[in-house]
């Protein structure tokens, strides 16, 4: 019997060969054992790991949330639900943590993909001496596939020069179909597929049966699957399934959300209520928990306008429809490996939610969830009227809006604790539902497990069953130790021993130190979607202590929800917490602090020294964070043209949507430059004179006002360097156009950005484009321009925290 | 009502959306105070301009007191937004001809100045009328109101160019 491979050490090394060569094959003995793939471990199950986005521990009904989750709820019912697992309280660490079992810091994931920085715990670049859960599990025999979203490759990396190695093949996962920022349209993905973006699929121009994201994810996986079945009936694989759902923009029909109509009338508050008691009937939370109070930060719904309650229920209405809509296709998923026959022996991890619900959405909610982004301040009433602008409320949720929900819905949604998302040193940012089913291996079906989990604590567990141990060596490279621990024996025991003892918590400057059973809270006083200067200000370095933050001690087997801060009680326990934070952030790469925000405080990257750029008329699918940055600057769209006898018509460089984005076309046979501002201001200007037949050079020039961010200017229009045209644009974009919509040459694919030609899109060119070229004119003053850059680094920023 | 010697209020409302640039039309001409005109006018998503007006609007064309020439001089301020109502007619026989003549002049002045998506709301009335009129305007961004004195003609001319001028240093 051969010797069991060395999985310690990854590739696994073949054995010497044990046949026989001689010069011919007269003698010759083959090793049949030579060319026969790796093998997993006897049971090794399948993994299927679903991971929810941008939701909270009160949202889906199977933890007492109001919102229907039957898929959810059988695995439950037949599994195990656990109502003390951790996440990170920001998306892209939580995801780093989850596929490598390492503090996300520890990994350079200290904040986002988009915001990738030069401290180590934040270069948004996984380390080689971290192999991460998809590449050893592959490497040692399993089929590895992702689905949907992604969000840990480097904003600038997101092109076909890559490099291509953080990508979701780079990770170790065999197959990857989804989306590599932080969030997608649901109906006009920009998709990537392995290592290339492909754009938005056809089934987007569909009017009858449209493309819809995590429909389309869960026919992909299902395909995926059969195919793997149909070449290997027994070899164990991995699915992550990492829904865009419920990341804004909240997209679903309104069918799905229709569901919801009139449930959230009673507003948040109630909602809070209502979600608290369902929770205790289920035995979710303790009887003795208590629901914390509501931060003066968020409005009391009684306090509303009567006129405002139909947008704002509308809003959680088209949240909850999207929600379930992502249950009902993760169902589908389950459905298609029990159709297979294999849902004994598949492990199911599924995690509602990445971080606490969003609060990204401001107060007021967005018909566009760049706005907040872009430091578009909209009062309720611009909301409503921009949300009637793009079809009333009942068209929320439709593919001409980008909606965000208002950040009380998300508090509502973290039920019963206090905040969300961002916010890691609060139950509200970190605190997630997560079921486990497992039939093979989980008899004790229907209940409840209360150890203290943590995302990192995924990885090793799944190794633990799976019988892989943790590499020492990966490509020759000597592994770092893996930072979570199995917590495999609470799958057949309620009272295993709680492992995970100890775990800090950091993000934006947020954190908390957790140690048997205590919780330090150490909050900035910064409310999470605030990122004005002023908010900003008591956090530059040199004024910032973190020492003088307001700490909030609890002692959660006495209080679940963090209802009961009793620091003034237990000064020597702040203190011990505290150093305890400071030992911790020092060991995994935390420090520091608020690393995520020094492009406000001056700590920018170089500046770009590009500032010319040519497209051939192929190119497609540009990433919105790989685009021109035209932005805050005078800047000019040159093209060669050919023109035939018949004139032409159709985009020549559009990017991004009518949300956001410019597109340089021509129409009715006119040079046209259509310029949307988030949706809130849209510009068009348009040549007086027809284009000429034969070769042509167009241009838009764009003169910006002043060296300052949202600058305004004067648009003029040129065919053969003869003005044609133009006018004024009073604010431009300061920021980021799209989180998703790409740049293209030649036509406007997915969203249009204007809708004068949506009937036709992707009103593609009829004449010939042999070059487009932007020319990005530096300010005159060298500080202007580093002031500019500072400031767009406080936009990127912005957009990263919302990932 | 005196013509020769009055004081005339022109409130000018920028809205984000056509639906509340519209229910602010409806509730102003449902205010009970005297109106010389009230006039909706926008462009939809794809760049049509449409505009609405009422029946004293065009009760002011007949007059042949400017009820046109109030309009054409105005510039919406650049941060006002401004949609517009599909164009329902009113009145019949000449009433219906100068309609449409108006709502062809104010597209035609406007045309230039209204961004895609907005709305303005243009309200003409006497002093006097202010205290019912002034709260009809619920779901304005912006309101700019100028007021000028004298004959009618010339007060209506006046308080348009009030209204401008307010509008546009609010904007900047």
């Amino acid at each position: 019997m051969p010797n069991p491979p060395d999985r310690t050490r990854l590739p696994i090394r073949r054995a010497p060969f044990q046949g026989r060569v001689d010069r011919t094959l007269a003698g010759s003995q083959p090793d049949w054992a030579s060319i026969a793939p790796i093998q997993a471990p006897d049971g090794a199950p399948n993994v299927l790991l679903v991971l929810i986005d941008d939701a909270g521990f009160g949202n889906p009904a199977t933890f007492g949330g109001p919102i229907a989750t039957p898929n959810y709820t059988r695995l439950a019912e037949n599994g195990l639900r656990y109502n003390r697992f951790h996440v990170t309280a920001l998306c892209s660490p939580t995801r780093a943590a989850l596929l490598t079992g390492r503090n996300s810091h520890a990994v350079g994931f200290g904040s986002v993909g988009e915001f990738s920085n030069g401290f180590p715990g934040y270069t948004a670049l996984l380390p080689r001496d971290c192999a991460p859960l998809p590449r050893i599990l592959r490497d040692n025999g399993y089929s590895t596939a992702a689905f949907g979203k992604w969000h840990l490759t480097a904003d600038g990396q997101q092109g076909p020069a890559g490099p291509l190695d953080r990508w979701p093949n780079g990770w170790g996962f065999d197959y990857f179909y989804g989306f590599l920022g932080g969030d997608a349209g649901q109906w006009d993905t920009c998709l990537a597929e392995n290592q290339q973006i492909i754009g938005t699929p056809a089934g987007f121009y569909d009017k009858q049966q449209p493309f819809y994201l995590p429909d389309a994810m869960a026919d992909k996986t299902i395909e995926w699957l059969h195919g793997v079945r149909a070449q290997d009936p027994r070899k164990p694989f991995l699915v992550y399934f990492a829904t865009g759902c419920s990341h804004a923009p909240h997209h679903v029909s309104q069918a799905w959300a229709d569901r919801y109509r009139g449930q959230f009338d009673g507003g948040w508050d109630r909602m809070r209520e209502d979600t608290f008691a369902r929770q205790k009937q289920l035995g979710i939370i303790p009887e003795h928990a208590e629901l914390t109070a509501r931060d003066e930060a968020i409005p009391a719904w009684d306090d509303l306008p009567d006129r405002l309650k139909a947008f704002y229920a509308r809003q959680m209405e088209v949240y909850a429809g999207y929600s379930e809509n992502a249950d009902h296709n993760v169902g589908r998923v389950i459905d298609a490996i029990d159709e297979l026959g294999e849902l004994d022996n598949t492990l199911i991890i599924w995690i509602w939610g990445d971080n606490g619900a969003s609060m990204e959405g401001t107060v007021t909610g967005s018909f566009n969830e760049l706005t907040m982004q872009n430091g578009i301040p909209l009062s309720d009433e611009m909301q409503l009227q921009l949300a009637e602008r793009y079809g009333g409320i009942q068209a929320w949720g439709n593919q001409i809006v980008a909606p965000h929900y208002s950040a009380a819905w998300a508090w509502a949604g973290n039920t019963p604790f206090q905040w969300g998302k961002q916010v890691g040193s609060h139950l509200g940012g970190t605190r997630n539902p997560m079921v486990i089913h497992w039939p093979d291996r989980i008899t004790d079906k229907n209940r409840l497990r209360s150890q203290f989990t943590h995302v990192t604590d995924i990885a090793p567990t799944l190794l633990d069953v799976a019988g892989i141990p943790e590499p020492t060596h990966v490509d020759g490279i000597e592994q770092q130790p893996i930072h979570g621990v199995s917590f495999a024996g609470s799958f057949t025991d309620a009272d295993a021993v709680e492992r995970h003892t100890q775990q800090y918590f950091e993000t934006i400057g947020n954190r908390a130190m957790y140690k048997d059973g205590w919780w330090l809270a150490m909050k900035t006083r910064r409310i999470p979607w605030v990122l004005t200067p002023d908010a900003l200000a008591p956090y530059r370095p040199g004024v910032w202590d973190p020492d003088d933050d307001p700490v909030e001690l609890y002692y959660l087997p006495d209080d679940f929800s963090q209802a009961k801060n009793v620091a003034a009680e237990h000064p020597e326990k702040v203190e011990e917490l505290k150093d305890l934070f400071w030992t911790e952030a020092e060991k995994y790469q935390v420090l520091p602090l608020l690393a995520t925000l020094g492009g406000f405080f001056g700590l920018s990257p170089p500046l770009p020294d590009v500032t010319k750029l040519e497209f051939r008329p192929d190119v497609q699918n540009v990433m919105p964070g790989m685009i021109p940055r035209i932005y805050n600057h005078s800047y000019t769209i040159s093209a060669d043209l050919i023109v035939p006898p018949q004139g032409v018509q159709g985009v020549i460089v559009a990017e991004a949507d009518h949300l956001g984005g410019f597109s340089l076309f021509v129409d009715d046979g006119r040079l046209t430059h259509t310029y949307s501002m988030m949706g809130v201001f849209i510009y068009r200007q348009q040549a007086t004179q027809p284009l000429p037949v034969g070769e042509v050079s167009v241009r838009m020039e764009f003169v910006a006002d002043a060296p300052k961010p949202a600058t305004g200017g004067q648009v003029t229009l040129f065919i053969n360097d003869k003005p044609v045209g133009g006018g004024r644009m009073e604010h431009t974009v300061p920021v980021r156009f799209s989180a998703y919509a790409g740049m293209d040459i030649g036509r406007d694919n997915g969203g249009v950005v204007d809708l004068s030609y949506d009937d036709r899109k992707p009103f593609a060119f009829t004449g010939t484009i042999k070059k487009v070229v932007f020319d990005i004119k530096p300010h005159l003053s060298t500080v202007d321009e580093q002031v500019l850059h500072e400031a767009a680094q406080h936009g990127h920023a912005a957009h990263a925290l919302a990932g | 009502m005196a013509f020769d010697d009055e004081t005339i209020d022109i409130l000018i409302g920028g809205y984000l959306s056509r639906t509340a640039a519209d229910e602010d039309f409806g509730s102003v001409r449902r205010c009970g105070g005297y109106l010389h005109a009230v006039t909706v006018i926008g462009r939809d998503l794809k760049g049509n301009l449409s505009a609405q007006l009422s029946d004293h609007t065009v009760r002011e064309g007949a007059r042949g007191l400017a009820a046109v020439g109030f309009v054409l001089g105005l510039v919406v301020p650049p941060l006002l937004p401004l949609t517009t109502t599909a164009g329902a007619a009113t009145g019949a026989g000449m009433g219906l001809l100068l309609h449409r003549f108006i709502a062809y002049e104010l597209k035609r002045h406007a045309g230039a100045t209204i961004p895609i998506g907005g709305a303005g709301l243009i309200v003409a009335y006497p002093k006097t009328a202010a205290d019912k009129v002034r709260p009809a305007v619920k779901r304005a961004i912006t309101v700019a109101v100028g007021e000028a004195k004298g004959h009618h003609v010339r007060a209506l001319t006046g308080a348009v160019a009030d209204a401008r001028h307010k509008a546009v240093t609010a904007s900047v």
